[in-house]
């Protein structure tokens, strides 16, 4: 084997390529090299504590949003106060409703009724059988029916046909109503409770469930939840 | 102060603001159930039932107190005064419930609440379409306005009779209603009333039933 001259380089020599190789660097060049190693590790530092920022970044990110979340969901969730017709004897957001002030004294004989037909005011003692009547029914016996949480629905027969009567019907309750036709109305169709009345267009006026759901059998009257049976049954009573 | 003290304030800190948003959610949350069971709504089996058994107590309490009047019999007078009285009380209470749970007293088509229920079905109730006022009254065992003419023009046992087969014929209307709210609603005091309902009106039956034959009535 013939002896290698030495390179004029390298001081010494080994049969290991690499380790050959940083042999044969120069001061110069390690140096340049520790110096990259050095940046290297320092950037390996950054994109450590950078990793780690990301990662309690996104802790903190997701606790924020959870607990936002709760505190919203507790707002949220909170159950919803009753917003739904009460039936408490206040129409009076009803549109075109009137509302009175009616004494409640039992009387015999005539009243003149300040409303027409009359919604509350002194009344016969005898308070007239709820049902349908075909024929007007006597104001001071269904004035005191009113007292009793009774709705009076009345008609004016000339303005109110056979359908549209039918129509009525079909929207009103089986009890506590009473339907009947009435003179010098000024209105297709008068819906009047104690204290209470709205005027309305016809049949198929959709206040009419309007004006049931707040004042038929409303717990505001007189006499709540008192009879409309067993009294009076004027002329003309269908059902 | 260096970085990393001034860090962990930063940190403990947000951990108590943390913290303490937690409990005040948990705080909210907590007076959910203070405001107590959610109230029946208005569509409700309970209102369903408080609303359709208080008409069907009002034809009760009306014939009771019409034969109340005439009856010459003072079994039959007892009976119409306590199914009077005993029934007035009941529709009482159950317009209060509606009024207490702040709802209308009207509301919804008649016996439409049933619909859910194996005792509706039964009883020919569904939800397809409304009920005529007539197959209403009909399910519910309730007299036809002929039929409460009738018994205000009857006299003496006839009458005794008459009231006698209509008032069955009614409470046995009462005990599917009775039935169907036991099945559907879970208000309390409702599934109490329903109960005692059912089995004081099949009593009542039994007595009705006694009494027809004390009287030969004919079927």
């Amino acid at each position: 084997m013939t002896p290698t001259p030495p390179s004029p380089s390298a001081k010494r020599a080994s049969g290991n390529p690499a380790v050959n190789a940083q042999i044969t660097l120069t001061a110069k060049q390690q140096r340049e090299q520790q110096k990259r190693e050095k940046l290297a590790e320092y950037q390996r530092q950054i994109a450590k504590r950078r990793r780690s920022k990301i990662a309690w970044w996104a802790v903190g990110g997701t606790a924020t949003v959870a607990i936002a979340a709760l505190i919203a969901a507790s707002y949220f969730l909170t159950p919803k106060p009753v917003t739904y017709a009460r039936g408490d004897g206040d129409g009076t957001a009803i549109s075109g409703v009137e509302t009175f002030e009616n004494t409640a004294n039992h009387v015999e004989g005539d009243v003149d009724y300040p409303q027409s037909p009359a919604a509350g005011g002194d009344h016969n003692a005898r308070w007239l059988n709820c049902g349908v009547y075909t024929e007007p029914v006597p104001e001071e016996n269904a004035v005191h029916s009113l007292e009793h949480g009774a709705v009076w629905v009345a008609y004016d027969a000339d303005a109110v046909g056979e359908a549209d009567l039918e129509t009525l019907k079909s929207k009103l309750p089986s009890s506590y109503i009473i339907l009947s036709p009435y003179e010098g109305l000024d209105a297709p169709v008068v819906m009047s409770a104690w204290n209470a009345q709205v005027k309305l267009d016809g049949a198929d006026d959709e206040r009419v469930e309007d004006f049931l759901t707040s004042y038929w059998r409303a717990a505001t009257v007189p006499e709540p939840n008192a009879a409309c049976a067993g009294a009076l049954d004027a002329p003309g009573k269908q059902s | 102060m260096t970085a990393a003290p001034r860090r962990r304030w930063i940190a403990i800190v947000l951990i108590a603001v943390a913290v303490a948003a937690v409990a005040f959610a948990v705080g909210r949350f907590s007076t959910f159930a203070a405001s107590g069971p959610a109230l029946p709504t208005t569509d409700s089996a309970e209102a369903g039932f408080a609303r359709d058994m208080q008409v069907h107590h009002a034809q009760a309490i009306d014939m009771a107190m019409t034969i109340h009047r005439k009856t010459a019999d003072e079994d039959v007078r007892a009976l119409a005064y306590d199914i009077a009285t005993g029934q007035s009380a009941q529709r009482g209470e159950m317009y209060d419930w509606l009024v207490k749970w702040g709802l209308p007293q009207s509301g919804g088509a008649p016996m439409a609440w049933m619909a859910a229920s194996d005792a509706g079905h039964d009883h020919g109730v569904t939800s397809a379409e409304p009920m005529t006022a007539e197959e209403e009254r009909e399910a519910m065992g309730m007299a036809s306005p002929a039929e409460l003419t009738a018994l205000a023009e009857a006299e003496g046992t006839a009458a005794d009779c008459l009231f006698l087969s209509l008032m069955i014929r009614h409470h046995e209307g009462a005990i599917p209603m009775a039935d169907a709210v036991l099945e559907l609603a879970s208000d309390p005091r409702t599934l109490t009333v329903a109960e005692s309902m059912r089995n004081g009106q099949q009593f009542e039956i039994d007595a009705m039933q006694a009494m027809q034959q004390r009287l030969s009535c004919t079927p």
